[in-house]
C-alpha cells in the first residue's frame, strides 16, 4: 500500500446521569500519537460543560493525557475529539530470521544498555495476570526453534480463525481465560489474549489502541472493529523493533491503522477514565467516525 | 528468686540467646534488670503481668486480624519484659539501617527517574517491572526534597553468631512505630524505676523529627496557602492497624483523614471541613499505594483520593512515602544491594540482608534446589496468598510439586536462607504451677527511620516481635504473635522526659486543629453525643424500673416506667417484666449492651480525638463482667443488675465530665453538645408523654428519679411529687439541665452561633418550638392539658428536624459515595 493517507477522525463520548454529579475528575487519552509514519495535523478536544480545570501532559508510555475536572453540579458530559491525521507506510520488514527463543533470551538477559520499552512489556499486569491457559494455547505456535515472525504471525492467524468476533459477548472486565473458554469476543479481547500468550512465553508485546476507516474504499471489505476505537498488538524483536499484529483482522497494521495510544493493557489506554461523585445511574454513548480527507 | 525465675529458661544450642551469655550467666547488660525483677518476688512478678494486661485492655490497644472471626479489636499482646540492647550494639544497627535507608532512597529515585540502574542491568528490569509495587503512573514524579523514601522500617533478626541481618524492608507505609510507642508507654509504667535507672533512650525525639521533616518538606506556595496542614491518611477503622493510625495522628498533632475527607482541585489536595475546603500540604499515608487514587491507580479502590497522583506529579503535596515505593519490598532486590551500595554510595553495605536469591536467575534457581534443606521458598510479592515454604519440611513428592510450581514462573519467587533466629525471655504463666516464669521465644526486631535534612534518623528503640507458640520460625502479628518494648540502653544520661504531647503543641496548633474539623469527624461527634445520651437514658430508666420491681410500693409509677421502657425499645411489652428488664440490662445481646456498642463504635471512629482516660472509661463499660455472667434466676440477678446500673451511670457521669471539663469549646464541641441536647429533648418529651398518658394515675417518683431531678424537687418543695411543680420543673425551668426548656434554649444558642459563620439552616425549626414552649401557662401544667400534649409532640419534631438540617448542611458531602466509571 503506497503513499500516505489523510484522515479526519471524530470521537465523541456522551454521558447522561439520572442524578446530578457534584464532582467529576477525568483523564482522556484522545490525542493520536505523533510517530515517524503518523503526523497529527489538526486536533481539538471539546468538553461540555466547560471544565473548571484542564491540563495536558504525557503519561509513562508517552501518550498525551488530558486531565480535567468539573466541580459544579451537572447531569451530562460530552467529550468530543476531532483531528486530522496523515498516516504513511510503517518501516519495511526486511526478513531476518531469528528463533523466538533467542528473542526471549535477549529480553531475559540483555546486555547494557538494555532497551526498557520492551522489558516492561513482558510482565503480567493487574488486568492481564499470568494465564496458564493462554500459555498452553500459544505453545503450538511457539514451536522449538521457530522463526519469531513466523511464530507470532501464526499465533495471530489462529486467534483470528478459532475465535468468533461477537460484539456484546464480553465486557471490559472479561478475563483472558473466559475468552479462551467461550472462543468469542471483540478486538480488545483478542489483543489481550495475544498479549497473554506472548508474555506467558517471555516475549514482549504491547496493547495499541486506535482507529480504522469507517467505510472502506470501493471494492474492499469492511473491516471488523470500525464502529468504535480499535485495538491491536505490537510485538517486539531486536531485529524488527515493534511489529504491529491485528488478530481481529488477521493482518499487519498499515496505512489504514491510526495509532491513538499504547500501554501494557487496555487500562493504560482507556480513552476516557473518570471518577464522579453522585450521578446515580448513567447512560454512556460513544460514536466514532473515520473518513478519508 | 533469680534462680527460680530462670529455672524454666534455657538457652538453645545453635541459636543466639538475648539473655544468657552461657547457660547460667546473664549477659552483663541484662544484669541490673534481672535483679530488679527478681526483687519483686513471686507475687510482684505475677502482679506485673496482670497490670500489663489491664493497661492494654483499658487503653484499648488493638490489632485487627482479617482472618479471625473475632478479629476486630483483638487486644494487642505485649510482653512486660523489654528487649534490652546495649549502646555499642545499637550503634552498629543505627549505622547499618540509616545507610540502607539512604541506599534504598537512591534506588527508588533512579527507578522512578532516569532508570540508569535498569538500563545498565545493575538491577534486572524484570525485578522492577515484574513487581506489583512498580506503578507506571508514578514514573517521573519528583517528590519534595527528593525524598521518595520519607520513612522506612526494617525487620531485623539475629543469627547464632550474634550478627544482625535484615530480613525484609518496609518501604511504602511502614507500620509499627505507633505500637512501639504504645508499648513504651505501657511498659515504662510497669517498670518506672528500672526505666530511669537503666537510662533507656527516649522515643519522643524520633516523632518530633518525623513531624519536623513533614513540615519542612511540605511544599508551600499556590492556592489556599497558610500554615502547612499535615494529615494522616488511613483506610479507616477496619484496617488492622487503625489503632496505631489514631494514636499517631493524636501524638503528632495531625489530622486523621480517610480518602472521602479529601478532594482534589486545581492540582492540590484539600480537606473537607465544616469550615469549607482547606489545602493539605503533606500526607502521611497508611494506605497501600495502589489504593491511593482510583483515577490513575486501582479503579476499584473506594478508599483513595481521585487525582492524588496528578497532585504528586505537579509537586503540590508531600506524600510519605511517595507513590510506588512499595516496589522496594520485592525480595528479589535484596541480592543486588551489596553491589548497589558500592556503586551508589561507594562503601560496602554495613548491615547485610539475609541471603536471598531471585529465582528468575537460572543459576540461582538450580542452586536453590540443591540446598533446599537450608532455604525457604517464598513468593516475592508480600501480598501473595502463597505462604513461605521451608524446604526442610517437605518430603520428596512435595518437593517435586513445589519445583514444578516455581519453575513455571521462577521470576515470581525467591529462595531465602533460613536463619536460626535468636530467642529472648517472655514472662508467662506456666501451665502446671500457674506461677509466672520466664519462657524462651523467637524474636525479631522492627526498627524505624525517618529522613531529616541531616540524613536518616533512627528511632532509638523499636518493635520487638515475638513468634507465636505454634510456629517458632514465623514472626507475624497477623498470625497472632506478641510484641515487646525495646530498650536501648545508654552510657550517657538521657534527655529527660520529653513528650511531644506536652512540649510542642502551641496555641497556634490548637487554633488550627479547631478550624480544621473534618465533616466526617463533626458527624461522629454529633452521634457520639446522641448515642451517649441514649445509653445514659436507657440505663437510668432500667434502674428505675428494676427498683420498682424489687421494692413493690416503695417507688410509685413502676407501670409507667415499664411503658416507657417499651416505648424506647428496651423491652417487649408482652414479656414478663422482671425477665425482660434483666435481659435488657445485662444480656450481651440486650438493649443496653447494644446501645453501649453503638456508642463504642462511634467512639472508635473518634479515637484520635479522645483522651486515653475517656477511651478507657468506654472500654470498662463495654467490658463489664456483668455481660459475662451465666443466666441465673431473675430474683437473684435483679439486685446484681442494679449494682451494675449504678456503676454504669457513674461511668456515664464520668464520661460527660470529660466532655464538659476536657474538651475545648470549638466547633466540634458544639456538634457533640447539639447531639446530646437533641437526644435528651426527644427522650424527655417521650417520657412526659408516657407520664401524662399511661402514668396519669400513678406517682411521679419514677419520673423525677429517671430525670435525675429528685434532689432539686425536694429542695424546693417539701411535699410529695405533684403534677404542677414536677411539670414546671421538667418542662419550663430553663435552669434545670434536664428540662425541656433547657434543651431547647441550648439548641437555639448553638444553632445561632453556627449560623453566624455558616448561614441560616435550623433557626426556623427551633424558634417556633421555643415560642410554643414559652406560651404554656401554669394552667397548662397538668396531665390532661391538650396544649401540653401538642407542645410535647412539637418538640419531638424539633429534635428530629434540627438533626435532619444539621445532616444536610454539614454532613452530606461526607456521606456521598463516589461512583467509578471505567469505560471504553
Amino acid at each position: 500500500m503506497p503513499g500516505t493517507v489523510r484522515y479526519r477522525v471524530e470521537h465523541e463520548t456522551r454521558y447522561a446521569y439520572d442524578a446530578p454529579v457534584s464532582q467529576s475528575w477525568q483523564r482522556a487519552r484522545l490525542t493520536p500519537r505523533s510517530l515517524p509514519w503518523q503526523k497529527l495535523l489538526v486536533h481539538a478536544i471539546d468538553i461540555d460543560p466547560r471544565p473548571d480545570e484542564r491540563h495536558d501532559g504525557p503519561d509513562a508510555f508517552g501518550n498525551t493525557v488530558t486531565h480535567f475536572g468539573l466541580h459544579g453540579a451537572h447531569r451530562r458530559l460530552r467529550v468530543h475529539m476531532h483531528c486530522e491525521v496523515e498516516v504513511g507506510a510503517r518501516p519495511l520488514i526486511v526478513e531476518a530470521p531469528q528463533s523466538w527463543e533467542s528473542v526471549r533470551q535477549v529480553l531475559r538477559q540483555g546486555s547494557a544498555p538494555i532497551d526498557l520499552e520492551p522489558a516492561r512489556m513482558v510482565e503480567p499486569t493487574v488486568l492481564l495476570p499470568l494465564s496458564e491457559a493462554a500459555r498452553h494455547y500459544a505453545a503450538p505456535s511457539l514451536a522449538r526453534g521457530r522463526d519469531w515472525l513466523a511464530a507470532v504471525s501464526e499465533l495471530m492467524h489462529r486467534i483470528h480463525d478459532e475465535f468468533e468476533f461477537e460484539p456484546g459477548a464480553t465486557t471490559v472486565s472479561t478475563s483472558v481465560d473466559e475468552v479462551l473458554h467461550q472462543k468469542s469476543g471483540v478486538c480488545q479481547d483478542f489483543a489481550h489474549l495475544m498479549l497473554a500468550c506472548l508474555r506467558g512465553h517471555g516475549l514482549a508485546a504491547r496493547y495499541v489502541s486506535g482507529y480504522l476507516l469507517t467505510e472502506p474504499p470501493p471494492g474492499q471489505p469492511r473491516l471488523m472493529g470500525v464502529d468504535a476505537s480499535h485495538a491491536w498488538v505490537a510485538a517486539w524483536s531486536p531485529q524488527y523493533g515493534w511489529v504491529e499484529f491485528d488478530p481481529t483482522n488477521d493482518q499487519l497494521a498499515d496505512q489504514r491503522y491510526i495509532t491513538l495510544a499504547w500501554g501494557a493493557d487496555f487500562a493504560d489506554v482507556v480513552p476516557l477514565r473518570g471518577v464522579i461523585l453522585g450521578g446515580g445511574t448513567q447512560v454512556m454513548d460513544v460514536a466514532v467516525s473515520v473518513m478519508p480527507v | 528468686m533469680l534462680k527460680s525465675l530462670l529455672a524454666g529458661y534455657a538457652a538453645q544450642p545453635g541459636r543466639y540467646d538475648e539473655l544468657l551469655a552461657s547457660p547460667h550467666a546473664p549477659r552483663p547488660h541484662w544484669d541490673a534488670f534481672l535483679r530488679a525483677l527478681a526483687a519483686r518476688g513471686a507475687s510482684g512478678v505475677g502482679d506485673t503481668l496482670s497490670l500489663m494486661e489491664r493497661e492494654v485492655r483499658e487503653n484499648g490497644i488493638t490489632y485487627n486480624v482479617y482472618a479471625d472471626p473475632q478479629g476486630m479489636d483483638r487486644p494487642w499482646e505485649v510482653d512486660p519484659l523489654p528487649l534490652l540492647l546495649s549502646a555499642q550494639e545499637w550503634q552498629a544497627i543505627e549505622e547499618g539501617v540509616t545507610q540502607r535507608a539512604e541506599l534504598l532512597n537512591r534506588v527508588l529515585a533512579d527507578i522512578y527517574g532516569p532508570q540508569e540502574l535498569l538500563k545498565s542491568g545493575a538491577v534486572p528490569p524484570a525485578v522492577v517491572f515484574g513487581h506489583s509495587g512498580y506503578l507506571s503512573p508514578a514514573q517521573g514524579i519528583r517528590p519534595p526534597g527528593g525524598r521518595h523514601l520519607f520513612h522506612y522500617a526494617a525487620d531485623l533478626a539475629r543469627s547464632p553468631d550474634g550478627r544482625w541481618w535484615v530480613v525484609s524492608d518496609r518501604t511504602q507505609a511502614p507500620s509499627g512505630a505507633g505500637y512501639a510507642l504504645e508499648n513504651r508507654l505501657v511498659v515504662s509504667r510497669v517498670f518506672p524505676q528500672m526505666f530511669r535507672e537503666l537510662r533507656v533512650q527516649h522515643l519522643a525525639s524520633f516523632f518530633a523529627a518525623l513531624r519536623e521533616s513533614l513540615l519542612r518538606w511540605a511544599p508551600r506556595g499556590g492556592p489556599g496557602d497558610g500554615t502547612p496542614l499535615v494529615a494522616l491518611l488511613t483506610p479507616g477503622p477496619f484496617n488492622e492497624t487503625y489503632f496505631e493510625h489514631a494514636l499517631l495522628a493524636r501524638y503528632l498533632g495531625v489530622a486523621l483523614v480517610e480518602g472521602s475527607d479529601l478532594t482534589v482541585r486545581d492540582g492540590c489536595v484539600w480537606m473537607k471541613t465544616v469550615e469549607g475546603l482547606k489545602r493539605v500540604h503533606a500526607l502521611l499515608r497508611r494506605q497501600d499505594d495502589d489504593y491511593c487514587d482510583p483515577l490513575e491507580l486501582r479503579s476499584d479502590s473506594a478508599l483513595g483520593v481521585a487525582g492524588l497522583t496528578e497532585c504528586a506529579r505537579r509537586g503540590t503535596i508531600l506524600i510519605a512515602n511517595s507513590l510506588g515505593s512499595g516496589v522496594l519490598e520485592s525480595g528479589a532486590l535484596l541480592g543486588y544491594l551489596p553491589s548497589l551500595s558500592e556503586q551508589l554510595l561507594g562503601e560496602p553495605l554495613k548491615l547485610p540482608s539475609v541471603a536471598t536469591w531471585w529465582l528468575g536467575e537460572p543459576a540461582a534457581f538450580d542452586d536453590a534446589w540443591k540446598r533446599l534443606d537450608k532455604v525457604l521458598i517464598k513468593p516475592l510479592e508480600r501480598s501473595s496468598k502463597e505462604p513461605a515454604v521451608f524446604g526442610a519440611d517437605l518430603d520428596a513428592d512435595a518437593r517435586t510439586l513445589l519445583k514444578a510450581r516455581v519453575a513455571a514462573r521462577p521470576q515470581r519467587y525467591v529462595a531465602q536462607e533460613w536463619v536460626h533466629v535468636s530467642q529472648a525471655p517472655v514472662l508467662e504463666r506456666s501451665g502446671a504451677s500457674g506461677r509466672e516464669a520466664l519462657g524462651a521465644r523467637t524474636v525479631g526486631l522492627r526498627v524505624f527511620a525517618v529522613a531529616t535534612p541531616d540524613g536518616y534518623r533512627l528511632m532509638p528503640g523499636g518493635l520487638t516481635r515475638v513468634a507465636g507458640d505454634g510456629e517458632p520460625r514465623v514472626i507475624a502479628m497477623q498470625r497472632g504473635g506478641r510484641s515487646k518494648d525495646t530498650w536501648v540502653l545508654s552510657d550517657a544520661p538521657v534527655n529527660a522526659a520529653f513528650s511531644l504531647l506536652s512540649s510542642t503543641v502551641t496555641p497556634a496548633d490548637l487554633v488550627s486543629s479547631r478550624a480544621n474539623l473534618p465533616s466526617r469527624t463533626a458527624e461522629n461527634l454529633f452521634w457520639f453525643g446522641r448515642y451517649g445520651e441514649r445509653a445514659d437514658a436507657a440505663m437510668r430508666l432500667l434502674r428505675v424500673a428494676i427498683e420498682a420491681q424489687l421494692d413493690e410500693g416503695e417507688i410509685e409509677g413502676g407501670t409507667a416506667a415499664l411503658a416507657l421502657c417499651a416505648k424506647l425499645g428496651l423491652i417487649d411489652e408482652d414479656d414478663d417484666p422482671a425477665l425482660a428488664l434483666l435481659r435488657a440490662a445485662t444480656h450481651p445481646e440486650g438493649a443496653l449492651a447494644e446501645r453501649l456498642r453503638q456508642l463504642s463504635r462511634v467512639a472508635f471512629n473518634l479515637r484520635d480525638r479522645m483522651s486515653a482516660d475517656h477511651w478507657r472509661t468506654i472500654n470498662q463499660l463495654i467490658g463489664d463482667p456483668v455481660f459475662q455472667h451465666d443466666a441465673a434466676s431473675a430474683a437473684m440477678r435483679l439486685p446484681l443488675a442494679l449494682s451494675w446500673l449504678d456503676r454504669a451511670v457513674t461511668s456515664m457521669v464520668t464520661l460527660s465530665g470529660f466532655v464538659l471539663d476536657g474538651m475545648t469549646r470549638g466547633t466540634g464541641w458544639r456538634f457533640l453538645s447539639m447531639g446530646r441536647r437533641i437526644e435528651r429533648l426527644w427522650n424527655l418529651a417521650a417520657a412526659l408523654q408516657t407520664a401524662t398518658r399511661e402514668g396519669r394515675d400513678q406517682g411521679l417518683d419514677w419520673l423525677l428519679q429517671w430525670a435525675d431531678s429528685s434532689v432539686t424537687y425536694r429542695s424546693r418543695y417539701l411535699v410529695a411529687p405533684e403534677w404542677l411543680p414536677v411539670l414546671d420543673l421538667l418542662v419550663r425551668d430553663e435552669l434545670v439541665p434536664r428540662s425541656l426548656a433547657f434543651q431547647v434554649k441550648g439548641l437555639a444558642e448553638y444553632v445561632a452561633k453556627l449560623e453566624v459563620t455558616h448561614g441560616r439552616f435550623a433557626s426556623d425549626v427551633v424558634a417556633p418550638g421555643q415560642a410554643a414552649l414559652a406560651a404554656l401557662t401554669g394552667a397548662d401544667l397538668r396531665p390532661e392539658s391538650e396544649a401540653l400534649a401538642a407542645v410535647l409532640d412539637q418538640l419531638q419534631r424539633v429534635a428530629g428536624g434540627v438533626s435532619d438540617e444539621l445532616t444536610l448542611k454539614f454532613f452530606s458531602h461526607a456521606a456521598s459515595r463516589s461512583v467509578l466509571s471505567l469505560v471504553a
